[in-house]
């Protein structure tokens, strides 16, 4: 192990403490609001109080899946091949698979009260099923073994491959008929049709998740780039050795 | 040259442990790989014509009378009746329409007005149907008791095409 | 509030996940930067 110098802080900096602050401020109204203060929707009662938790950990989702893919391009085309680009797509991989399940979850519970089903096999339900295995997949990938930089040559290659998916996912809802609903905020002739504190609470939401996200990905991405310094300190350490016994 | 780090005691231990975690995620890739590959013939067999219109049905490939079918289409409204365990209301698009009965309650927000695919096979010209999915729209709006009424009758003169 | 059941388990599902990687996150952190040197701590 490294005699240096450690100072035992954490991968805390004053920029994630105000992305954790903002955080903290945004899903504690997203929490209250979304159970207490938003009304009742007209046609679908009490349920529509899920929907603060599911649009943005969808929107989270995409969003680390997209990071994951420009990070891995970033990697790929830059000369260095720094391994920072590697990490953050390693670490909003991770970040993205957990609120892509969620995301199911949340969707599943929702589906239950409206559409009388926890699960079908409609075109959204499907294609997102299938970009969370593809995600996991991708996370299995990376942990295959291997150097760092043969890590992030096969991983960068399948998630600019898997970025591809997120597209298919957004427009199913347009492409194919689907019993899911079409985008509210992001529709295409853009007329937003929501009520005053229910959107307030959305876009809020998905601000707080967006800044929520910022905070795990910084956090992430030091966690795995101190693995990777731990690794080979250890690999290192392992090869003075043998030196030591070859030379004995 | 063996590079595994010789740390315990018995000179044994840490390369077995990483291999085990190298098959861990092995077994993790084949689980993924069968779920993909399921989940694609899913999309395949059921997700790409999820459903037909009422007014497509005899009429759109796929959507042939003699098989079974979903049908996608508005609750008339005053159609809805319910009486002993069974569920039986009209269902309009385009201003085509069809009787479904169901044995049971649909659940969900079934309610007149309101979108819904019904799983099923057209028997004489009665849709029987034993599984009814409600739709809802991408529109969310206050509860209002004042403009709830009124807000339906627009929705079900938009939804029925 | 009605399925209130549903709205709960939506709820406490979501936040009691983040919140549980959120701790898991910091305490991972906190353990790895004592072993590893500020040379390879490039934010402190």
């Amino acid at each position: 192990m490294s005699t240096e110098t450690q100072s035992f802080k954490g991968v805390g900096t004053p920029t994630t403490r105000m992305y954790g602050l903002l955080a903290v401020i945004a899903l504690g109204w997203v929490f209250l609001g979304g159970l207490f203060f938003t009304p009742e929707d007209a046609v679908q009662g009490d349920a529509v109080r899920i929907m603060y938790v599911h649009v943005p950990t969808a929107w989270v989702a995409y969003l680390a899946f997209i990071v994951t893919g420009v990070a891995s391009a970033c990697w790929l085309i830059g000369k260095k091949h720094s391994m920072g680009f590697d990490r953050v797509a390693g670490a909003s991989a991770e970040v993205g698979v957990l609120f892509m399940a969620m995301t199911l979850l949340s969707g599943s519970l929702w589906g239950r009260i409206t559409w009388g089903t926890f699960w079908v096999w409609d075109p959204r339900l499907t294609t997102t099923a299938f970009l969370f295995v593809t995600y996991l997949g991708y996370l299995a990938v990376r942990g295959l073994g291997g150097t760092a930089q043969q890590r992030a040559r096969r991983s960068s290659v399948i998630a600019l491959l898997a970025v591809l998916e997120i597209p298919l996912v957004h427009f199913s809802v347009v492409l194919w008929r689907s019993l899911h609903q079409r985008a509210t905020v992001l529709s295409p002739d853009g007329d937003i049709k929501m009520d005053g504190l229910m959107l307030f609470t959305l876009l809020f939401g998905v601000f707080g998740f967006t800044v929520l996200f910022a905070w795990l990905v910084s956090h992430r991405q030091r966690i795995l780039a101190m693995q990777d310094a731990q690794q080979t300190s250890a690999l290192d350490a392992a090869v003075t050795e043998r030196l030591k016994e070859v030379q004995a | 040259m063996d590079l595994t780090p010789r740390t315990s005691p018995d000179n044994a231990p840490l390369a077995p442990r990483k291999h085990n975690r190298k098959w861990k995620y092995v077994a993790m890739l084949v689980v993924v790989a069968s779920a993909g590959g399921f989940i694609v013939s899913q999309f395949l067999t059921s997700a790409i014509d999820f459903y037909c219109n009422v007014d497509e049905i005899g009429k759109r490939a796929g959507c042939e009378p003699n098989r079974r079918l979903r049908v996608q289409g508005t609750v008339e409204k005053d159609s809805l009746k319910s009486d002993t365990g069974s569920t039986t209301f009209v269902l309009i698009f385009n201003n085509q329409t069809v009787n479904v009965r169901y044995n049971g309650d649909p659940g969900g927000i079934f309610q007149e007005c309101i979108p819904v695919v019904a799983h099923g096979q057209l028997v004489g010209d009665t849709f029987e149907a034993n599984r009814i999915e409600v739709k809802h729209s991408n529109s969310y709006s206050e509860a209002n008791p004042d403009r709830l009424a009124q807000s339906k009758v627009e929705q079900c003169s938009l939804l029925a095409g | 509030m009605n399925h209130v059941g549903f709205i709960i388990a939506t709820y406490g599902v979501t936040f009691g996940v983040i919140i549980g990687l959120v701790v898991y996150t910091i305490k991972q952190g906190r353990n790895l930067s004592r072993t590893v040197a500020d040379k390879d701590k490039p934010w402190t």
